[in-house]
């Protein structure tokens, strides 16, 4: 398999590194603007790492991953489906889910399959809740958490969506609320644990609502502290870190077992940009190694997600499970 | 001006006392109960993760 990785920031270069050390590819080439951060990322690659041209997606590639700052993403993805070629898009910004989501009747009339929101959150996120929806009979509510941030981009994407309108799946409509409103304290896996987290314009309602026919509510927020809440308005005024520390995710499923209403709660503790990258390079090479039905979906969609689960596991991205309680009335 | 103050300073403190009194009295006999003393997260097993697939993924 051929792939072209677009982007090489702490994300892309990291997914760059990741499928130049997997089987079963040929070749990467890596796609960015910038030619002295492409000659040091390809410096430290190996042989089946070579440049690419940013403006074509490259012949004869059968996956492009996309992992280009938040606005940019949804262009390449039509390029690439425009010539055949299968997409993993890292994208957490809105509107671009919107966007990509919005190629599916010609990603299906290509034959093709566009992931969308390949990512920590989205992405893992997607896959623990569909595994915690399979110890279910139904699934009434979804309720996605994250903390922590990746490199500038990802800082910057974070910044902007918690001063952005929130998008929620609530009785089978759309509702939009403010961002930065709705605070809840959310437990994550230690050591990141207790943080108060708020509505923010976060994608994830968007992947996980086609996923689970006749869910009620579907809800994502995101962890953020008074100064975040209050600077959300300005323009960034600190440039943002190199690389983020501790992240984390949090999934809570609420459903029927038999008679009893039960809540599963599964998680996650990681750097956001190394886990997001071991999930694109992994459904990179899923898409390879299963048949992935064609259109453009999220992870939680796809076929054989336990599979991707598993991978994702022995690359070291394993989900915890949150036990003390189970049935709630 | 001076006459007035004394009983407004006097109701007061009597105020105060009383709320703390019925603080400690709250805070001494009521029971909160016992926070959760197990659980926690744990990481998954591998045999836990092959739920979410089809049956003949899990071979």
């Amino acid at each position: 398999m051929r792939v072209a990785v677009f982007g090489s920031g702490a994300t892309g270069a990291r997914i760059s590194r990741q499928l130049t050390n997997s089987d079963g590819v040929e070749s990467v080439e890596v796609h960015d603007p910038d030619p002295h951060r492409l000659r040091r990322i390809l410096a430290s690659l190996g042989p089946t790492a070579a440049a690419g041209d940013p403006r074509t997606v490259g012949v004869g590639v059968g996956v492009v991953v996309i992992a280009t700052p938040s606005g940019t993403q949804a262009g390449i993805a039509r390029r690439a489906v425009s010539e055949g070629a299968a997409v993993v898009a890292t994208t957490d910004d809105l509107s671009e889910t919107r966007s990509l989501l919005g190629l599916d009747e010609q990603a299906r009339h290509l034959r093709v399959p566009v992931l969308v929101g390949a990512g920590y959150m989205p992405g893992f996120s997607c896959l623990l809740a569909h595994h915690a929806a399979s110890e279910l009979d139904g699934v009434d509510e979804v309720h996605v958490s994250k903390a922590g941030t990746g490199g500038p981009a990802c800082a910057r994407q974070h910044h902007r969506s918690l001063s952005s309108t929130a998008l929620d799946w609530r009785d089978g409509r759309w509702t939009r609320r403010p961002g930065g409103s709705g605070r809840e304290l959310c437990w994550f896996p230690d050591p990141v644990s207790g943080q108060d987290c708020y509505r923010a314009s976060l994608p994830d309602a968007l992947l996980l609502a086609p996923a689970f026919p006749g869910v009620d509510r579907v809800t994502a927020r995101m962890a953020a502290t008074r100064r975040d809440r209050i600077t959300a308005l300005l323009p960034m005024l600190i440039p943002p870190h190199v690389e983020g520390g501790v992240g984390a995710v949090r999934v809570e499923v609420r459903g029927r077992l038999g008679t009893e209403r039960r809540v599963v709660v599964l998680g996650s503790r990681h750097s956001p940009a190394v886990a997001a990258a071991t999930v694109a390079a992994c459904a990179a090479l899923h898409l390879h190694d299963y048949e992935v039905s064609p259109g453009a979906r999220g992870l939680a969609s796809i076929e054989y997600p336990g599979a991707l689960l598993r991978s994702l596991a022995v690359r070291g991205l394993r989900p915890a499970r949150f036990e003390g309680f189970t049935t709630f009335a | 001006m001076g006459a007035g103050l004394v009983p407004l300073i006097r109701r007061a403190l009597t105020a105060v006392l009383v709320g703390m009194a019925i603080a400690a009295a709250v805070r001494v006999r009521v029971r909160g109960g016992v926070p959760p003393q197990t659980g926690g997260w744990r990481e998954l097993r591998d045999d836990e993760l092959l739920g979410a697939d089809n049956p003949e993924d899990r071979s």
